[in-house]
């Protein structure tokens, strides 16, 4: 059975018989979202337990697709995408429980999520660069309909700059990409090739690695290109938040690796220094920016900005280094990172949607003391920040630990981004005592806790966050099984 | 299972099941305490036997994490759950009508559990991981009153100042990974290295925040906050104490230099916090700088190079500290407040806590044959004894001398007084944990020369000069003490004792100001920069106008005047085709002669 397609392929489905049973009430649309992507699930979890091979790809399917120019229909996953894959599944299948009671234009909704979750897993799979590129632009289309469709006050100015700026960001890579493709010999858009055989040399590969670096560095998104997250954040609905930070971003880290790192090689390693000056200065601005914060939703997107630069500054370390074994910790830390964002942010945002659809603000000195009023929301929050400032036991810390160590040993200057862990420190504890600690406002004593869809959106992820803390082991064999013997060029 | 592995899970499962259950949290807690406790003790038994046991458990890639049982971490271990132990007990008593139990007993297991891991630790990994979650127990211990004011930003700073602190260790372990290749904290202890006085004084910066040492000491006093039974706890054998653990352990490897370091940052510490507890006006505040002041003590032994004498020290203030913080509990339930103005006589009204915790101040202050006589002794023996005795000497025996002064001030207000008896609820309990601590804090010093036998490096240093000279110090002090009183020793230094000698406005002015300036400056350039993307979008529409401008007004209205001038063109000749005979037979004869005219004119040469 073609599995990874049929995983790839089932969000799509269902969004096709959602628009077939566009007559039917809101609840059915909801009910075939979930039942969809918990089946998406179900296969990102049966290409899980078919594993990865100790070196390239494996899962992979192909099917002739343009044959004239070399670009076919190829999908398969690694160590490096395959946990990212079922990061997505679970994020999607969470945000369709959660946003069960969307009760405007509920069909259009769904089909719209369900659209960007086969996107957002083509994006991981894709082992054809055209592919790649379809699903990395179509994601793009769906949120920005999500924004400006339900979003908040503010959303059609958000979205608007949300969408042009990514457009123009990922038109360079369409450029490398091409370049890549006239390089390669024989010509042809097979990523596999490309990376045992890196197309470009000299010059060219540098120019290609700029254009990549370029578009990811929009996508990821690194200071100075930033600009577009907070203001889409703010005013994109909780679900598309949650996406947009759990799932999207990661492609821009992905394609750092996927590309950047695995097609130009010998430039990047040349640029390395560039890179990963880019990276500390975006780790250490994210979080001083997201310390001066006083929206919720504003300092958990400005955190993003610090967990994503230390993913760049591990990519950078695994090219500036020479030692394989290195290579493997700073990578390992790098994929690591990405699905443990994905789970701490996710949850975080999820948080603060159910703050404000209980609120309907987001100022923290409005809050206070609500750890009385909702406990588990509170003590929720309370976890998943601690999560997110890397405390031992939760997701990110096996992460940052393997990122810090590689950075310390390859180029011990940069290790100076190791600040960014006191600064989150310091904001989030300001964050939980300004929200939740204290005496509770008069105007928050009849707010509600967690009702139960909420619960079960939240509990797996809470869940998840403590497994890959307490025994990182499960996902990370996974990926050190592909950057163990990661060969560049 | 292994005691070594219920060392840690026993308290763990505690906190599971207690969270689960919801009901009889204090049983539980102490369920799980005592099998810990226990498990311990066989380890105990078992390592002074000369056993060695490690256990492996999956890590991160190449780093697996590792519990080691050997002498010195047994001991700490039985350290742990026996003040924890105690601690518990007391707290089922202290506790008992407060509404939420099961958070507090849960935290509390949790604490011991990271603390047992801390001490057991094999390998560098799973150290760093358990000291990072003490620091979290703390924080939701010391935040457990939440809702009180003051009390959140206690707990945030606590946790802030030694996760600052933290960065140390982070980095020290970075490199000590990349020297030897792996993270067991044994073959590290061989040290070397191009890097090992970086190494030692990372290992010294986390250690000055956990133990409040200067100039990171003041969360230590604020954190006060928190429920007594927290404050004996973490004084004793987990938080404050993980500092000084950390050094004993990694005492080998240090290199001179950061020796001194860690000998003269415990010496300025002794003897600042020892002034600062002179002029304190809150019994609690004034029991957490001596806390300060006494790790200052034991890091003057590590600088010595008597890490042995550190630990002494260790166990003796751990079991001596827990006693003076479940006392001053009793006091303060007494009187509902824990400020020495309002505690004036509260010692005559409860002779028997008194009595144990004047036991304990004497054991602290270093009256033989108390348990603090014997390991305060080995301090000043080898501070006296050290390359660097001109400066450790001196700084030990101040500490000394000021330790006496301000526990017999405490003391002489506890004494004096109005007093009134009244019956206090939970006392059973409470007492019941106080007394064996008492006991322990009299009688620990007989245990020293079986720790010495079960250490074959060295032993504790005794001189006959420095026992005289540490009682003399303690005696004065003492006396100072009970008859100058704290302010009039301090004289001109009480405003500044009372600041925590905070140079120039402290840490908040030199670090957090500067943080949040920083911040603020990142918001500002945040700013600019969304409006020059936003400028960029309306320089793009500014364009796209003109461009519309420049189609209506030019090649739109060009294209408008070439359709109005065919229209208007077509409407005159409209009038040219009027169906009338004659105009149209006289318009074709003008045409043919034209054409005509035309024709000749063309064929003129």
């Amino acid at each position: 059975m073609p599995l990874v397609t049929v995983t790839l392929f089932l969000p799509l489905a269902g969004a096709l018989a959602v628009m077939a049973l566009r007559r039917a009430p809101g609840a059915v649309a909801h009910g075939v979202a979930v039942c969809t992507s918990a089946l998406t699930l179900a296969g990102a979890l049966w290409m899980w337990s078919r594993g990865v091979a100790d070196t390239g790809f494996t899962q992979i399917e192909e099917v002739q697709w343009m044959p004239a120019i070399g670009a076919a229909y190829r999908v398969g996953v690694d160590g490096i995408s395959l946990p990212l894959v079922l990061l997505t599944a679970v994020l999607f299948l969470l945000t369709f429980v959660f946003s069960a009671g969307v009760r405007e234009r509920p069909h259009t909704y769904v089909v719209l999520m369900l659209l960007l979750e086969t996107a957002s897993i083509g994006t991981f799979t894709a082992l054809d660069a055209i592919l790649f590129y379809v699903f990395f632009e179509v994601s793009l289309v769906s949120m920005y309909f999500m924004i400006a469709g339900w979003g908040h006050e503010d959303r059609q100015r958000a979205a608007l700059m949300f969408f042009i700026y990514t457009l123009l960001g990922s038109l360079p890579l369409l450029l490398a990409i091409l370049g890549l493709y006239l390089g390669a010999d024989p010509h042809g858009f097979d990523m596999r090739a490309w990376i045992d055989q890196p197309p470009l040399a000299g010059g060219a590969a540098m120019l290609a690695l700029v254009a990549m670096l370029f578009t990811f560095a929009v996508k990821t998104p690194v200071f100075p290109f930033h600009t577009w997250l907070p203001a889409a954040h703010v005013q994109a609905p909780a679900a598309g938040s949650v996406i947009l930070a759990g799932v999207m971003l990661k492609f821009g880290t992905y394609g750092l690796v996927r590309f950047a790192l695995q097609m130009t090689p010998a430039a990047f390693h040349e640029a390395g220094l560039v890179v990963l000056a880019f990276g500390v200065v975006s780790a250490l601005y994210g979080a001083f920016a997201a310390l001066a914060q006083n929206d919720l939703k504003r300092l958990v997107a400005y955190t993003s900005v610090n967990h994503m630069g230390y993913v760049v500054v591990a990519v950078a370390i695994a090219a500036l280094t020479l030692d394989p074994a290195l290579r493997a910790v700073a990578l390992d830390g790098a994929v690591l990172q990405m699905v443990s964002h994905g789970l701490v942010t996710g949850a975080l945002f999820f948080l603060v949607g159910m703050l404000q659809d209980r609120a309907h603000t987001r100022d923290m000195d409005r809050f206070g003391g609500l750890l009385a009023v909702v406990p588990l929301l509170g003590w929720a929050f309370v976890l998943s920040a601690f999560a997110s400032l890397g405390l031992p036991g939760l997701a990110h810390f096996p992460a940052e630990f393997q990122i810090f160590l590689a950075t310390l040993r390859v180029e011990p200057v940069a290790v100076v981004v190791i600040l960014g862990i006191v600064v989150t420190a310091g904001l989030y504890l300001k964050a939980i005592r300004t929200v939740f600690l204290g005496e509770p406002g008069d105007a928050w004593r009849g707010m509600a806790d967690l009702s139960l869809r909420e619960k079960l959106t939240l509990a797996p992820l809470l869940a998840l966050i403590v497994a890959v803390g307490v025994a990182p082991s499960w996902v990370l064999d996974v990926i050190h099984r592909t950057t163990a013997t990661l060969g560049l060029g | 299972m292994s005691a070594l592995a219920t060392t840690v899970l026993a308290p763990l499962a505690a906190t599971a099941a207690i969270l689960l259950l919801r009901r009889t949290p204090a049983m539980l807690a102490l369920a799980g305490t005592a099998i810990g406790l226990a498990a311990s003790l066989a380890l105990l038994a078992g390592t002074f036997g000369g056993e060695h046991t490690v256990l492996t458990l999956p890590g991160l890639p190449g780093l697996p994490l590792r519990l080691l049982a050997e002498p010195l971490t047994a001991v700490l271990s039985v350290l742990v759950a026996g003040v924890g132990a105690c601690v518990m007990i007391y707290a089922v008593g202290y506790m008992k009508d407060d509404p939420e139990p099961v958070r507090f007993f849960a935290t509390m297991t949790f604490f011991l559990a990271a603390m047992q891991a801390l001490v057991l630790a094999g390998d560098w990994l799973l150290l760093l991981a358990a000291w990072e979650l003490i620091g979290l127990s703390s924080y939701l211990l010391i935040g457990f009153w939440y809702r009180r004011p003051g009390v959140p930003a206690a707990a945030s700073r606590a946790f802030l100042y030694t996760r600052s602190a933290d960065l140390g260790l982070y980095l020290a372990v970075f490199v000590l990974i990349g020297t030897h290749g792996g993270s067991v904290i044994d073959t590290s202890l061989a040290g070397g290295g191009p890097a090992a006085l970086a190494v030692g004084l990372g290992l010294l910066a986390a250690a000055i925040g956990k133990s409040a040492q200067v100039p990171l000491q003041d969360w230590l006093q604020r954190a006060m906050a928190g429920p007594t039974p927290v404050s004996a706890l973490l004084h004793s054998a987990t938080l404050v104490a993980a500092g000084a653990i950390l050094l004993i352990r990694s005492a080998p490897l240090l290199p001179p230099g950061a020796l001194l370091a860690t000998g003269l940052v415990g010496g300025v510490t002794t003897l600042i916090t020892g002034l600062v507890a002179l002029g304190e006006g809150d019994l609690k505040r004034l029991l957490a700088a001596s806390t300060s002041s006494q790790y200052g003590l034991m890091l003057v032994a590590v600088g010595a190079g008597v890490p042995l004498a550190a630990l002494a020290h260790l166990l003796a203030h751990a079991t001596i500290k827990s006693t003076l913080f479940l006392g001053a509990g009793v006091f303060q339930h007494a009187r509902g407040s824990t400020a020495l103005d309002a505690l004036h006589g509260a010692g005559r009204e409860h002779r028997t806590v008194f009595a144990g915790f004047t036991l304990a101040a004497l054991a602290l202050a270093g009256i033989p044959p108390l348990s603090g006589f014997f390991s305060k002794d080995a301090v000043i023996a080898a501070a006296l004894g050290s390359p660097y005795a001109p400066l450790l000497g001196p700084l030990a025996l101040a500490g000394t001398l000021l330790t006496g002064a301000y526990l017999a001030r405490a003391l002489r207000i506890l004494w004096r007084g109005d007093n009134r008896p009244r019956p206090l609820p939970g006392l059973a309990w409470m007492g019941t944990g106080f007394t064996i601590l008492v006991a322990l804090a009299a009688a620990l010093g007989l245990a020293f020369p079986a720790l010495e036998a079960a250490f074959p490096v060295g032993r504790l240093p005794e001189t006959a000069g420095a026992q005289a000279a540490g009682l003399a110090a303690a005696l004065a002090g003492l006396a100072a003490g009970w008859w100058i009183g704290g302010r009039r020793l301090l004289g001109p230094l009480l405003g500044w004792a009372r600041r925590d000698f905070a140079v120039a406005g402290g840490l908040d002015r030199w670090i957090l100001r500067p943080a949040l300036v920083l911040a603020a400056a990142c918001e500002r350039l945040e700013r600019k920069l969304y409006h020059a993307v936003l400028a960029i979008g309306r320089l793009g529409l500014r364009v796209a106008a003109a461009i519309r401008l420049g189609d209506e007004r030019g090649i739109d209205a060009l294209i408008f005047a070439l359709v109005r001038g065919t229209v208007g063109l077509g409407r005159r000749l409209r009038a040219l085709q009027s169906g009338l005979v004659h105009r149209e037979l006289a318009i074709t004869a003008a045409g043919t002669a034209l054409l005509w005219i035309a024709l000749l004119a063309s064929a003129w040469p």
